[in-house]
């Protein structure tokens, strides 16, 4: 028999390029790593839960709300709640508006493109006039800016939507650590295998978003328009947040008008698998609310993990974004072998041809990615020395 | 009363030194806490009783001792020498607070460290000249070792610069004081009947020579300072801290006590050179500072500037400037002990304290960033921000000394920007931007690394907010060090602390 072999370039990334073909993931496969990504993501897991609830009530019952004071607070208002709100010590759903925003601005899928079509803008204006039609001032300002509005309603179609892929995100993460304290997920692949099955369940999963005003349901988005959650959720929000993000100040200084930040959109690159986890903790950087809102929900072993640091939990937060980057390349790794062309087990050489034109173009966009430190353990030093104040 | 600052650490030098052997490190560190602390309550005690509006000594005390030599053991305390008896007792506390639980030959340690103590409240309260010699001396036997011991790489060399160059002042010193007794005819070396105003002009500025020498070693002015620096680097974080925040004092204490309050004719000639002399020293220590990599010599350097400024007053001998300078040594005192152990607990954490390698050390969670806090706190004291006590200090010696000295004032000013220059590129380079590598790992800090620091930074603040609570104990004692003195007071008209009307 002649076989074929495949002349391709030797791609910087070509180790991980193997892995993948070989069936791997692209965080390296130890149980501490295997440990970490769950424990994190059953935290995550929660947060997201409680994300997503928030997202869908701002959706729902905030709809064209202009000044949406307790729009946190999920329809439940008291004293201690609005304390606690103060204080801080509680669910920074912020990070989730800005991730929200995050997926808006970049835009991408299926969802972007219906949001400009004249058939959204019909339905939408159906619900903003029986929105606004006992509130003058806001009739004014319609007639004067017809498209402020109809800006706002999709930003809702955005709350609502994150916050339907987020519900699925929520159950895949929190059914997967039940089957890892049951020891059933042992290995990362096991882990990107059960994440790979949750996506390919929910994948058509319908994205809709209705709004009920004076007892009238609205439809903003309804089934009939065909958006799922796979192609018109789940990727266009691993494009904006993965992988584009907003350059956010944090110890860099990004300044646009010196040309620091890159005019065209689609080469930004400062997503949560590019982000420098050293500056969380400090103010105006949007990661360090996840963070912070993850600390709460950790298991047990992994708080006796970071105990094991030289900082213990001195620096919990950075510890905690180290481990999350890792747990989103096993999400994303997930999500590259989702979108494959073809199984990565194939045996026909075409297949394999376009498969690795498929990951090279992934890998590309890997190259200045946290990918290499992620598998390189930066916490390593710290894991071997675990002497106290030497 | 007094004796008891005296005897209590030198009693607890003696049964720490003579502690069983199997006694740990960090008992005897406490045990020698609760004696030091003991001394500083007692102090705060004379404090309470001191009365602010006499300017005479108090709790006098008198004993002869060798009659045949004119020396008495004879102890007071006015409003000069009050703070900075309280400010040794608190730096002598922090400092053994500071000091690693872990250190080597403990006893001998701590002994030094109390002995140390003694010797300057010693100084501080000698009501006599020889008495007052005998403390100075008594303090540098306990300096060297604690440098030549528990210092760094280069501690001999170190140890063996500070003890020549104090010793020459020593010797500079002995030979004014028995000067000014031989000369003036005195059958004892007691302070208050010395006055030197019936001896030739040429033979007080001989005299006020030697003491200005004598003193500018220990202060130290430039070009007498060479010792500082070193001394800085290489003394550990708490030794550093009474090096800077009490020590230093002796000199400009005894500048004030033995030069202007002996020789107030001598001292009014040989003013405008002494604030020239100042000049130098604050704008040569400051531009060097600038010029530093490693953060402890920027401090040590920005010292050398700061006591420049306590010069500048003491020559201009206004009451307001006198009064300056008293809050200029408790300030300095404070500051310097502050940027002292802030910079100590970065070396202790990083490893290193070249401003080079030190970067985002402000970072909230790997970095250090209480201490930064602290380190910022610090250095905005030291560069005059308003609201802390490097404000009040420095515009009253400015504010006083102007009339004297204008041009001269107005280049010192030049210091206090100069100031702000290297500490912002200290605190910018070391505390700001990404976390460098080389620091990314750094161990945890405790809260007791943290608390002598935020203590020192509280009561900078507080004295910056209340400066009155400081300047009632002293306001008489420095204004009547000017009035005795027609010929000064004739040129400069007293202008009182209340009069100005600060907070």
């Amino acid at each position: 028999m002649k076989t074929t072999s495949l002349k391709t370039r030797i791609h910087p990334l070509k180790p991980y390029i193997d892995q993948l073909k070989s069936g791997n993931a692209l965080l390296v496969d130890t149980p501490d790593n295997v440990m970490e990504v769950v424990g994190i993501l059953k935290s995550y897991g929660v947060v997201l839960d409680a994300y997503q609830k928030n997202l869908i009530y701002i959706a729902e019952h905030q709809f064209l709300e202009l000044f949406p004071f307790f729009k946190y607070f999920d329809g439940d208002i008291n004293l201690n709640k609005l304390l606690r709100h103060w204080w801080h010590d509680r669910i920074n759903f912020e990070y989730a508006e800005y991730c929200m925003k995050t997926m808006m601005w970049h835009g991408g899928g299926g969802l972007d493109q219906y949001l400009d079509t004249p058939e959204f803008k019909e339905r939408t204006r159906k619900a903003i006039e029986a929105k606004i039609k006992t509130n003058l001032p806001i009739r004014l300002v319609d007639r004067l800016f017809p498209e402020f509005l109809l800006e706002q309603v999709r930003q809702q179609a955005y709350y609502s939507a994150l916050g339907q892929f987020w519900y699925v995100m929520a159950e895949i993460f929190l059914t997967m650590s039940d089957l890892y304290d049951r020891g059933k997920i042992t290995t990362i692949p096991e882990v990107v295998d059960h994440i790979l099955k949750g996506l390919v369940a929910a994948a058509n999963k319908p994205i809709t978003y209705a709004v009920t005003i004076d007892k009238q349901v609205y439809e903003i988005i309804p089934q009939s328009v065909g958006l799922t959650f796979l192609m018109d959720t789940a990727v266009p929000y691993v494009e904006a947040v993965f992988f584009r993000g907003t350059p956010f100040p944090g110890t860099v200084s990004y300044n646009a008008q010196a040309y620091q930040i890159s005019p065209d959109q689609s080469r930004f690159q400062y997503g949560a698998l590019y982000a420098d986890p050293l500056p969380i903790g400090g103010a105006g950087i949007p990661p360090t609310l996840l963070m912070q809102d993850m600390r709460h929900f950790l298991p047990d072993y992994l708080h006796n993990y970071y105990q094991t640091t030289k900082r213990k939990e001195d620096d919990l937060r950075v510890q905690i974004c180290i481990t999350f980057q890792k747990s989103m390349f096993c999400v994303t790794t997930a999500a590259i072998l989702g979108l494959a062309p073809y199984p990565m087990n194939t045996t026909d050489p075409t297949e394999q041809k376009a498969n690795q034109k498929y990951l090279e173009g992934w890998m590309d966009r890997f190259l200045t990615s946290q990918l290499m430190v992620a598998n390189s353990d930066p916490n390593a030093s710290l894991y071997s020395n675990k002497t106290e104040n030497s | 009363m007094l004796s008891a600052l005296i005897w209590l650490p030198i009693i607890g030098a003696a049964i720490v030194a003579f502690l069983p052997g199997n006694i740990s490190a960090k008992i005897t560190r406490q045990i020698s806490f609760a004696i030091i602390f003991a001394a500083f309550i007692w102090s705060l005690v004379i404090a309470i009783q001191f009365k602010p509006e006499s300017s005479t000594q108090q709790f006098i005390e008198s004993l002869p001792w060798i009659d045949s030599l004119g020396l008495t053991y004879s102890l007071g305390v006015d409003g000069l020498s009050l703070p900075l008896l309280v400010l040794n007792g608190l730096l002598t506390c922090i400092a053994i607070y500071s000091t690693d639980e872990k250190i080597i030959r403990p006893r001998f340690y701590y002994s030094l460290v109390l002995l140390l103590n003694a010797g300057v409240s010693g100084a501080f309260l000698a009501q006599d000249l020889l008495l007052f010699f005998l403390f100075y001396e008594i303090e540098l036997v306990p300096l060297y070792f604690l440098i030549a011991i528990w210092g760094g790489a280069r501690k001999n060399y170190a140890a063996i610069k500070f003890l020549l160059y104090t010793t020459v002042s020593g010797i500079l010193l002995l030979a004014a004081f028995l000067g000014v007794v031989w000369f003036s005819g005195s059958t004892s070396f007691a302070y208050e009947p010395l006055r030197t105003h019936n001896l030739p002009l040429g033979t007080q500025l001989l005299l006020l020579g030697a003491i200005l020498v004598a003193f500018g070693i220990k202060i130290p002015l430039v070009p007498l300072h060479t010792w500082l620096p070193d001394a800085h680097v290489e003394a550990s974080t708490p030794i550093s801290v009474l090096l800077a925040g009490v020590l230093l004092k002796l000199g400009t204490y005894g500048l004030l006590r033995f030069g202007l309050g002996l020789f107030p004719e001598a001292w009014q000639n040989l003013a405008p050179s002494l604030a020239i002399w100042a000049v130098v020293s604050v704008l040569y220590g400051a531009f060097t500072a600038i010029a530093q990599t490693d953060m402890k010599k920027m401090v040590a350097y920005s010292s050398i500037a700061h006591m420049g400024y306590i010069l500048l007053a003491s020559a201009a001998a206004t009451p307001l400037s006198l009064l300056g300078c008293l809050y200029q040594m408790i300030s300095h005192g404070l500051i310097s002990a502050l940027l002292f152990l802030v910079v100590g607990v970065v070396y202790k954490k990083a490893g290193t304290r070249d401003i080079n390698l030190l970067c985002g050390l402000l970072n909230p969670e790997r970095g250090l960033p209480i201490i930064g806090s602290l380190m910022i706190a610090g250095v905005m004291a030291s560069a005059g921000i308003p609201g802390m006590i490097g404000f009040i200090s420095e515009f009253l010696i400015f504010r006083g000394s102007f009339e004297a000295f204008p041009v001269e004032t107005l280049l010192c000013m030049i210091g206090t920007g100069l100031t702000s220059v290297y500490f912002l590129l200290l605190v910018n380079r070391v505390f700001f931007g990404r976390l460098s590598e080389k620091v990314v790992d750094l161990p945890q800090v405790q809260w007791s690394e943290r608390i002598p620091a935020a203590i020192l930074a509280g009561i900078i603040i507080l004295f910056g907010v209340v400066p009155s609570w400081l300047g009632r104990w002293t306001e008489a004692s420095t204004t009547a060090m000017i009035n005795p003195q027609p010929a000064i007071a004739k040129v400069i008209p007293a202008v009182s602390f209340s009069e100005a009307k600060l907070p």
